[in-house]
């Protein structure tokens, strides 16, 4: 079941939302300047999307668009809705131009068949399945900046903390500015990031989560203790790009970045270890 | 406010050095602690009475003492003489007491200072910048006023006096003396307090939906007796003559506390009380149960027992998103706690302070169950009043408040609202009283209708 919670502070025109259970983690949104008519409204909003957006990319829920696909583009092209069909496509696209480490089937889009002439999808073999995990967020992000974008100026939302955006400034900054955490060591901080209009993605192992990436090519875990944290202004390649980079080598990194627009990036190495300096 | 907490800091200053570990990381945290009690306009604005004490009017006393006169050196008079011997500012001049052990006691704290038995004897001094009542309550008011009438600023234990008349009496000779009136009402001066009601007031907990205090003991409210004749004198808290009970000695505080939470005056009370356990003579309860009733339709309800100390003592605010506990300096969220990165920011912002916000890594691992953590007021380790003591405990905002009104009675500037407020909860005590006493609601009177009541 999802919770939610809000609260309005009058006195700064703040307003707090939290979601949780949400796409696997929680939501939280910290916008200022509203009303708080206007923000409650918003809030109201924000929580339908995020809720249709769950049902519709939920691998896990075997009612949700994405399941259904699984469960039966093995055996025959199911044709897809025009919203999904624009996120294969993005996510077919974006498989493409980063050298195929960015991959929802995680083994090989290759074996995924889009038919543009009637929207739908076949795969190839029986093995193949998809997980929009590394995208979801990121395109909810998008879809949550649209839906602010008339009313609320100033506003710093965060999905479960790899997925952060920050809009217009924080009330006393130009910016927002944001601490990257060291999962290995609770209390250290690996950085910080000033973001303003733009998304942070962070990606990397964690102590809980030692083996949870996968490369689509080798099909093999990456278990470096690596941190990679990318700002972009769009939500989605900032997911993009902090899931593939992790995944990339020296030269596809090259390739990768040189086809994105990116504000910011940064990569912790060895974050595990003792007396690890960070850059 | 500032001030005082200057000198504490001085004193923490002087603790660090001893044990010079972490000097500048714990004085920076202090101070940061610090900035934020002095936090500028917003503070000043939702506690006025800590408006006199700014650096500007530190300097003005800097070398400068209060002369200070104790009547009354029992138990809490020599707590403040305690308090009084720390302050830079204060020097205790004159003593005054009718029991000789006590005044002996004193007198031998601060040995210099002269000794009355008569208190009148002791107001015609000239050389009294401020006078510290700690009486039996019924002495109150008669003290009070012949000190005002003195000239002298005055201060004086809770609660304000022993009947309705009597506090009407002292609200309107402070109307007309440009003295300085304190009482003792610390939680004004205590920064967990302070900080929780500008949390509760920003809406961390939502709207006020109710307010719970209760204060528990197991004991018999008395103190040792060495002759027969002095039974009624020296345990002045169980006879109606003197005192007026748990309500007066206890429910004062919390119910100050309550209107400043709610930020209006409860318009009825009803109430029972009884003497359940300690028949001994007494003539107070030792067990009440009272429901205070405000015109939005929130309501106090207060309980005191003196015969089970299982609850201790307590102030709860109960919100519609959270509950403040104010006496142990907690608050809970009804609903699953904001992230610490998220309640950082939402703090920041509401205190106009630019900060990092801990909020990216990873992933964020789910919290399994929605359990009722608490959340700390403030940080670090604080002082938990448990509310055994009959004479009063450390850290509770009395040094503060004594070292104010020891300012005060330097500069003759009088600390807004703690009048008012110490009225508002003394008539609200005594309404108490009278629906236990007559088993019936008691709606607020107009005659003591004040002003600066807002029901």
């Amino acid at each position: 079941m999802n919770s939610s919670y809000c609260n309005y502070y009058e006195s700064s025109s703040l307003f707090h939302g939290s979601l949780l259970n949400i796409m696997g983690t929680r939501f939280d949104i910290v916008a200022v300047g509203g009303t708080k008519t206007v923000s409650e409204s918003l809030w109201n909003e924000i929580i339908s999307e995020l809720v249709r957006l769950d049902k519709m990319l939920n691998r896990y829920d075997k009612e949700s668009d994405i399941a259904l696909i699984n469960a039966r583009a093995i055996y025959a092209p199911v044709k897809v809705t025009p919203e999904m069909w624009n996120i294969l496509s993005d996510c077919k696209q974006y498989y493409d131009i980063t050298c195929g480490l960015f991959d929802i089937t995680l083994k090989d889009f290759s074996q995924v068949y889009l038919n543009e002439s009637d929207k739908s999808v076949f795969f190839l073999q029986d093995n193949i399945s998809f997980d929009v995990g590394g995208y979801a967020k990121g395109y909810a992000m998008e879809k949550i900046k649209a839906l602010l974008s008339f009313d609320i100026e100033h506003a710093f939302v965060n999905f479960g903390n790899s997925s952060v955006l920050g809009l217009g400034h924080h009330p006393c900054g130009d910016y927002w500015s944001v601490c990257i955490e060291n999962p290995y060591r609770a209390g250290d901080i690996l950085g910080t990031v000033q973001i303003s209009n733009n998304s942070l993605s962070t990606s990397g192992n964690m102590p809980s989560h030692p083996k949870h990436i996968i490369h689509p090519i080798s099909g093999e875990y990456i278990e470096k203790r690596q941190i990679v944290c990318v700002v972009t202004p769009n939500s989605v390649d900032a997911e993009i790009l902090s899931t593939t980079l992790i995944l990339a080598n020296d030269k596809e990194r090259a390739d990768i970045l040189s086809r994105f627009q990116v504000n910011d990036i940064r990569i912790y190495n060895n974050i595990g270890e003792e007396n690890t300096k960070h850059e | 406010m500032i001030f005082v907490f200057i000198i504490i800091l001085e004193k923490k200053i002087q603790n660090m050095n001893k044990n010079n570990d972490n000097v500048n990381l714990e004085l920076r945290k202090f101070i940061k602690n610090l900035g934020y009690i002095a936090g500028g306009t917003a503070l000043l604005a939702s506690v006025p009475w800590l408006q006199s004490f700014t650096p500007e009017k530190l300097k003005e006393i800097k070398n400068k003492k209060a002369r200070i006169a104790l009547i009354g050196t029992g138990s809490r008079g020599q707590y403040h003489i305690h308090n009084l011997l720390q302050i830079p500012h204060a020097e205790i001049v004159a003593l005054c007491d009718n029991y000789p052990p006590n005044l002996k006691v004193a007198s031998e704290l601060c040995p210099k200072a002269k000794t009355y038995t008569d208190y009148k004897k002791l107001l015609e001094l000239k050389e009294i910048d401020g006078v510290i009542i700690s009486t039996p309550l019924n002495w109150h008011a008669p003290i009070v006023l012949d000190s005002l009438a003195a000239g002298k600023h005055t201060f004086c234990e809770k609660a304000m006096a022993l009947t309705m008349d009597e506090c009407k009496a002292i609200y309107e000779a402070y109307q007309k003396t440009d003295k300085v009136l304190y009482f003792g009402m610390q939680r004004l001066f205590d920064e967990k307090y302070i900080k929780a009601l500008q949390m509760t007031h920003s809406g961390l907990i939502g709207d006020i939906v109710g307010m719970r205090c209760h204060w528990f003991r197991n004991n018999d409210w008395r103190r040792p007796v060495p002759a027969p004749h002095l039974e009624r004198s020296i345990n002045w808290r169980l006879y109606k003559a003197s005192s007026a009970g748990l309500m007066t000695e206890l429910a004062t505080h919390q119910l100050e506390v309550a209107n400043w939470a709610l930020k209006r005056i409860p318009e009825s009370v009803v109430g029972m009380g009884d003497i359940v356990f300690w028949k001994d003579g007494r003539e107070v309860y030792d067990s009440v149960s009272l429901t205070y009733h405000y015109k939005n339709g929130v309501k106090t309800t207060y309980e005191s027992l003196i015969a089970n100390k299982f609850n201790g003592m307590g102030e709860q605010i109960l919100g519609n998103k959270g509950t403040m506990d104010l006496a142990k300096g907690e608050y809970f969220f009804e609903y699953a706690k904001p992230a610490a990165g998220i309640l950082q920011l939402i703090n920041q912002i509401e205190q106009k302070i630019f900060d990092n916000i801990p909020a990216a890594g990873p992933s964020w691992v789910p919290e399994i169950a929605l359990e009722h953590k608490p959340n700390y007021v403030v940080e670090g380790k604080i002082n938990i009043n448990e509310g055994l003591s009959m004479i009063g405990v450390d850290k509770d905002g009395s040094e503060e408040l004594i070292a104010s009104f020891c300012q005060a009675a330097i500069t003759g500037e009088r600390a807004k609202n703690i009048v008012e407020e110490c009225y508002c909860s003394t008539i609200l005590c005594l309404m108490g009283n009278q629906a236990m006493d007559e088993q019936r609601k008691i709606v607020f009177p107009e005659e003591y209708k004040i002003p600066y009541i807002n029901f």
